[in-house]
């Protein structure tokens, strides 16, 4: 599976981030093997691979946790009390947020995703919500519990 | 404020972003066959200097002065890249211009190309913009149907290519070099200038990069002329803007105006003045980076990337500053120490105002870290981080808890 995604480019390193997005579109995150074979593929050093992978957010080089929250912490969200939805999601769940040593949930703040006319945005498996609310919140908990 | 042509938004929400017959029964495309037939390089590049038109991502530099630069490069190979990273909080006005009229924006970018003598174009996409995405990629494809793109452009000997490069989640690219660095797969970091993008760029070949807003006002101008443009809105920064309203103001979203609108104009006419029941307290312009601004202040005019949040004296104004801090914790690229450690430290001490908890060294150290952060870091991001956290202690009482 994993060849036939490098075999789609040809391995020249301006290749290398767009591999990458579709690895980790694949199979949720790139995984240290999955990575020494980018490597070896593009004749790259195996640091090469993580340099460019662990910059960005979306690019994953851990197993994501079962269950992933993200709250969105930026402007028009923390005025609609993004703040509170944390706390009761933390509440909920016996987590905290930023913590990555659960292996079945974890909670993120994330930036925003210029969805302001519409916060506070809670995402939870990708699945977006809408003008949340600390008490509305747990509804949607419930669906995932 | 007088009533001003409506550049950018004229047709959202009245065409289909998916049917570019849509866009050219409003005479969409009519600038790309006017710049093929009656134009060239050079006098495109007369008309939007003549416009004076100002980069709309934030740093307003002449976008006139930039592709001249481009230009007069003898590289065969140029690049054009439209920035549509947008990941400042608070702003999206790109994403809305890419989904409620992509070709304007395609257009627009056709010709940037065309003018500065690039044969291939990104479009530098927020990787959180999915839907963005399609409806950009769809446009491409009917676009090439119908010959505005591809090898031979409406059968003249310019040709261009367009491909959407979906980022990844880094507020930091949106900094030009670092996008650059982004596009050759490498660390979003921001590399040293000079050399400049427009001498040597994307795989070190000139590059110009425009914002999205900008390249959509380039149709307009290319069409009335750079005079007409000149003509609308301020002297030194003319056309029209769009500005994003959020937070306490009765109608949020995105609207457009001239730029020689208020901060108070904009929140009373566009924002349609505070909902009921909440009283001003501070309005933030410019998205997380941007100053604040108290009641007595508002007559001035909207700087940056254009975002107006409207803060009301119900919210938690902690919570507001831990969002800025841990934004620009998370999103310092670690290249350079000032900003790598500055926006740690002040997050740090953030979370101890916030618990009540603040002693006055921590106040010292705060005042040393924005010192820091605004004269010593590496790119403008560390400048950024600083610009409304020390608002805050200027202007509002953050420390009256302790």
């Amino acid at each position: 599976m994993l060849e036939k995604i490098l075999l789609e480019f040809n391995p020249e390193t301006k290749n290398l981030f767009l591999v990458l997005k579709k690895v980790n579109a694949v199979f949720g995150y790139i995984s240290e093997k999955d990575a020494q074979k980018i490597a070896d593929y593009f004749e790259l050093p195996l640091a090469k691979i993580y340099e460019t992978a662990s910059f960005y957010d979306l690019l994953k080089t851990k197993k994501p946790a079962n269950l992933e929250i993200k709250v969105c912490s930026s402007g028009d969200c923390v005025l609609g009390e993004s703040a509170k939805i944390i706390q009761e999601i933390e509440n909920y769940f016996r987590i905290k947020v930023g913590d990555e040593f659960n292996p079945k949930i974890s909670l993120e703040k994330i930036s925003c995703l210029g969805r302001c006319a519409e916060g506070p945005i809670v995402i939870v498996n990708e699945k977006v919500y809408e003008k949340v609310t600390a008490s509305s919140v747990h509804k949607i908990l419930g669906e995932w519990r | 404020m007088q009533n001003n042509p409506k550049i950018i938004t004229q047709y959202w929400g009245k065409i289909d972003p998916l049917k570019i017959e849509d866009y050219l029964g409003v005479g969409g495309y009519a600038s790309l066959k006017k710049f093929i037939e009656k134009m060239n390089p050079p006098k495109a590049l007369r008309e939007i200097k003549s416009a004076k038109l100002c980069g709309r991502g934030g740093a307003g530099f002449l976008t006139g002065a930039k592709w001249e630069s481009a230009m007069a490069q003898k590289s065969k190979e140029k690049y054009f890249v439209c920035n549509l990273d947008e990941s400042e909080p608070g702003i999206y006005k790109d994403r809305m211009l890419a989904e409620n009229n992509p070709h304007l924006l395609l257009e627009g970018i056709i010709i940037s190309a065309l003018t500065i003598g690039a044969k291939k174009a990104f479009i530098y996409l927020n990787g959180n913009y999915e839907k963005a995405k399609i409806i950009l990629e769809q446009a491409i494809i009917q676009a090439q149907k119908n010959k505005f793109l591809g090898s031979s452009i409406l059968k003249s000997k310019y040709k261009l290519k367009i491909e959407i490069f979906s980022g990844a989640g880094a507020y930091i690219c949106g900094e030009e070099t670092a996008l650059i660095n982004s596009i050759e797969s490498n660390r979003g970091e921001p590399k040293i200038r000079p050399p400049y993008p427009t001498e040597k760029g994307l795989f070190g070949k000139p590059t110009v990069v425009n914002n999205a807003e900008t390249i959509a006002n380039i149709p307009w101008i290319i069409q009335n002329g750079g005079k007409k443009f000149a003509a609308i809105g301020l002297k030194n920064n003319p056309g029209t803007k769009l500005f994003i309203l959020g937070g306490a103001v009765k109608n949020k979203g995105v609207f457009e105006a001239s730029t020689e609108i208020t901060i108070r104009e904009a929140i009373e006419t566009l924002g349609g003045g505070l909902q009921k029941g909440k009283t001003f307290w501070f309005a933030q312009v410019g998205g997380a980076s941007g100053n604040l601004y108290l009641e007595k202040e508002l007559d001035s005019l909207v700087s940056g990337a254009g975002a107006i949040l409207v803060v009301d004296k119900t919210v938690n104004i902690y919570d507001l500053l831990l969002s800025w801090t841990s934004f620009f914790r998370r999103e310092s690229c670690g290249k350079c120490v000032p900003c790598r450690e500055g926006t740690f430290r002040l997050h740090e001490i953030t979370e101890r105002l916030a618990d009540g908890e603040i002693s006055d060294r921590d106040k010292e150290a705060m005042l040393d870290i924005f010192w820091t952060l605004e004269n010593t870091t590496f790119c403008p991001l560390g400048k950024f981080a600083a610009v409304a956290m020390r608002d805050a202690v200027e202007k509002l009482e953050i420390f009256r808890k302790c």
